[in-house]
């Protein structure tokens, strides 16, 4: 590898820090505490969870919910792994970490490296973007715990995110059902349990992507 | 946002299994190659989870405004529109919540 991890890592932190500092920020202004915004940004390390986790808390959902949540957002990471297996490193900590740390941008990152590229460069170069990831959330919480923000609806860039997240996820759609299935099953969970029509309408959407899985696969 | 211990116990469960995702596949990759509706269920269901997070935030966030809603539909529809257009994801986020920010606020 010609360049170092950290050069390769600099179009990561364009991304992360800022957007970490918008995920710190928003924690804090939600009413968490600074120090639970930077450990969520080192112990789950995963942006749209992260993001997702704030409106949860706020509505002090069950942590199981939140735990099937963020099982069903992430669950994309599962086929992350596959395309992965030859190229980690044997080393017990270093495998760990490296699996740990297989975010989108990570991924992407490590999938264009040439093949030379020795394992523990990889894990470097996992460890620096999750470092731009935590440097921004730190910012933004220290940001959000000194300014006294007068603006109402700051927190519509949350709002925002998720749209850049449907937009994108729409790009790489292979058929319009998960966005009907959705527009559908939001407004039918909150008729029947207003309370919590986020966590009923993931089951629907669960149950209604198995039901037509099924019919056109079949068995 | 509740107590720290309701905060930290709901990050280690998160972290656990975002965690768990992660290693699936150096696990059970043999497992998972054999079972296509798993992948096909993984295709489908992240934009449902989007497009929910997309209108339960947004339902969240207009439930504090009594009235119209045209200022959320006019920087949702902002924030698509730039989102498509350049394909930057900080761009659109900053400028939907500017313009959301000032029709709110009126600056």
């Amino acid at each position: 590898m010609g360049r170092s991890p950290l050069l390769l890592s600099v179009p990561v932190a364009v991304g992360y820090v800022p957007l970490g500092a918008v995920f710190g920020f928003l924690f804090v202004q939600a009413g968490g505490a600074w120090w639970l915004a930077i450990a969520s940004s080192v112990l789950i390390y995963a942006g749209a969870s992260q993001f997702m986790m704030i409106p949860m808390l706020t509505a002090g959902l069950p942590i199981g919910s939140i735990a099937l949540a963020t099982l069903v957002v992430n669950l994309r990471h599962v086929f992350y792994g596959l395309s992965l297996l030859h190229l980690v490193p044997k080393n017990g900590l270093a495998k760990f970490y490296l699996i740990f740390g297989l975010t989108d941008e990570t991924y992407s990152l490590l999938t264009t490296l040439p093949a030379e590229t020795t394992p523990m460069q990889r894990v470097w170069l996992t460890l620096i973007n999750q470092m731009w990831w935590v440097s921004g959330t730190a910012l933004g919480a220290v940001l959000g715990s000194q300014v006294q923000t007068q603006l109402a609806g700051l927190d519509f860039a949350l709002v925002a995110l998720f749209a850049v997240l449907v937009v994108e996820q729409w790009r790489a759609r292979s058929s319009a059902k998960p966005l009907w299935v959705a527009l559908l099953s939001y407004p039918v969970a909150w008729l029947i349990w207003p309370a919590h029509a986020l966590l009923a309408a993931i089951g629907m959407s669960v149950v209604a992507a198995i039901w037509l899985d099924w019919i056109t696969h079949g068995r | 946002m509740g107590d720290s211990t309701y905060v930290i116990l709901t990050i280690v469960a998160m972290g656990a299994v975002t965690f768990a995702i992660r290693a699936l596949p150096f696990m059970t990759g043999r497992w998972l190659q054999r079972h296509p509706q798993v992948q096909r269920l993984g295709r489908f269901l992240p934009l449902s989870i989007m497009v929910l997070l997309t209108l339960h935030s947004l339902r969240d966030i207009a439930g504090s405004w009594a009235g119209q809603l045209w200022p959320e539909v006019l920087a949702l529809t902002l924030v698509i529109g730039l989102q498509w257009w350049r394909r930057h994801a900080l761009l659109s986020i900053a400028v939907g919540t500017l313009l959301y920010l000032w029709l709110r606020n009126g600056f």
